[in-house]
């Protein structure tokens, strides 16, 4: 038997949900189908959400219906060596007022909250479904089938938000068969348990204020970095490697993410945190260059399918532009409808649409970010130099101070060389 | 932190059926073997002394590392397990 509907949405993600909840609201009748038992149950990130403008539309007020941990009033980045760190801290009194600037969330709670509200609007959401094989008709996309269950759904269009790997989309022609390691990374992170006041005192927070730190120099030379953020009564911890640096090094993540732990002044920020959960995750890190076909006869892709992430060294966004692309889609497909025009033709609306909006904007602006972080002395010698050059500067030690910039040239020249930090700055410049 | 550890907190519903399925006698002439490395849940072991790989399903945290690392492909099958099986993390 088969089920006709609307539109089908392949992953109740961020992405998936939005353009649901988009298409629901408009009337039209949509599945969404996710492979777990809950939306969420699969997915994993860093932990902090950036924040959801677009989103914001459907909820001004987002930010008392959402499940959130904490919203995001600091933020920072240290250079870490063996045993020093060099932190740098950015407060802001506007991060503290609504419409708040980013949160900590958890997925499973925060995508099931997302898929809900597309429910609500009228989406069926069918949860332990595995997206099998995309139904093709003369290379239109027709519908899907269902791992283990008879039966298929048809609908002229289906949105493909079913993550990085997007099977849909591959099966569909529209990503090439195979990935680049050297345009992903793979995210692990410990969950740690801790009393909401512990958090408030070691990281100088009240209320539901957040701290969000990332870290570069802790990955033992392997491209990537930390991070440290805040949840209401827990911290999420972990490290990014850039994959291909990671299989190069011959090193495993959780040996890396131990080593993390134990450095001593990671060590006092999770004393005494009780590990709750470990997961993983990969992320399509290869920017504008990475990204697939968006839309091809009957079907669209959003989100992680998409490679919608943008990594600029400093932010690691990602569900923002999920979402985002999730509403534009399902309000190309709200067009098509209205057109009766599910055609590559008529859905290239999405394509208009993603274009003239942040996520194509960033993307194109970042383009040669990933190139420029693929430099391994980010890694390393530059958190050294950091560290060092702090450290001189604060030493006492009985001799007369050496005149800081020779200090700095002295041992840049050492750590980096003087032609490399050239180059190096000359690139960060060009791609930020 | 003891990792042994890590690997018993996240809770998964095995399915009998494996989501992927290796042709070891591929991973013999491999010398790089990035799995084995790579794999953030420890999926992959390489034998020296008997020149094998053994590839475990159970703790797949469904991350999608091997797909990618593995230059041989060397998979007959990676899918997704089937819905309500697998990884099933609660506040990640």
């Amino acid at each position: 038997m088969t089920r006709t509907y609307q539109a089908i949405v392949v992953g109740a993600g961020p992405a998936g949900s939005a353009a649901a909840l988009t298409m629901a609201r408009a009337g039209l009748d949509v599945a969404l189908v996710e492979r777990g038992s809950y939306p969420g149950e699969k997915n994993m990130f860093g932990g902090v959400l950036h924040r959801l403008p677009e989103l914001e539309k459907f909820f001004p007020d987002f930010w008392n219906r959402a499940p959130l941990e904490r919203h995001i009033v600091k933020k920072g980045v240290t250079f870490m060596t063996g045993d020093s760190s060099f932190n740098t801290t950015i407060e802001a009194g506007n991060f503290d007022k609504a419409p708040y600037n980013g949160y900590t969330i958890f997925r499973p709670r925060f995508d099931r909250w997302l898929a809900e509200e597309a429910v609500k609007a009228g989406a069926t959401l069918i949860t332990r479904a595995c997206v099998d094989e995309v139904t093709l008709r003369d290379g239109k996309v027709t519908g899907v089938t269902i791992l283990d269950r008879k039966g298929a759904m048809a609908a002229p269009v289906v949105i493909a938000a079913d993550g990085v790997l997007s099977f849909t989309a591959l099966k569909a022609g529209l990503r090439r068969p195979t990935f680049d390691p050297g345009q992903m990374a793979v995210g692990v992170k410990a969950l740690l348990d801790l009393p909401s006041d512990a958090i408030n005192d070691r990281f100088g927070l009240a209320r539901e204020q957040g701290f969000a730190n990332e870290f570069v120099g802790c990955t033992a030379g392997v491209r990537g970095g930390g991070f440290l953020y805040t949840n209401y009564d827990s911290l999420s911890v972990g490290l990014v490697f850039h994959l291909a640096s990671l299989k190069e090094s011959g090193k495993t993540p959780y040996d890396l993410l131990n080593a993390f732990l134990e450095q001593p002044q990671v060590a006092k920020m999770v004393r005494g945190g009780r590990l709750l959960e470990y997961s993983a995750h990969l992320i399509p890190e290869g920017g504008y260059d990475m990204i697939p076909e968006l839309y091809g006869d009957g079907i669209l892709v959003a989100g992680d399918a998409a490679a919608l992430c943008n990594a600029t060294g400093m932010n690691l966004e990602g569900i923002n532009l999920a979402t985002h692309s999730g509403i534009l889609a399902g309000q190309a497909v709200v067009a098509a409808h209205a057109e009766r025009d599910f055609s590559r033709r008529g859905l290239s609306l999405y394509k208009k649409l993603l274009d003239d909006s942040y996520v194509m904007k960033d993307l194109k602006q970042y383009r040669r970010a990933p190139k420029m972080l693929h430099n391994n002395r980010i890694y390393q010698e530059y958190p050294e130099l950091a560290c060092s050059v702090m450290e001189y500067l604060y030493k006492i030690n009985g001799g007369p101070k050496e005149n800081l910039s020779k200090l700095f040239l002295k041992a840049a020249k050492e750590k980096v060389g003087l032609k490399n930090l050239a180059a190096d700055g000359f690139s960060a410049w060009r791609a930020l | 932190m003891n990792i042994d550890e890590i690997f018993d907190l996240t809770s998964f519903t095995i399915d009998r059926e494996p989501h992927i399925v290796l042709d070891t006698e591929v991973c013999v002439g491999c010398d790089a073997r990035g799995c084995t490395n790579s794999c953030p849940a420890r999926c992959y072991t390489w034998n020296e002394e008997e020149s094998k790989m053994t590839f475990v399903h159970d703790g797949c945290l469904e991350c999608g590392t091997c797909y990618v690392v593995c230059g041989r492909k060397a998979f007959t099958r990676w899918r997704y397990p089937r819905g309500g099986f697998g990884v099933a993390y609660r506040m990640t």
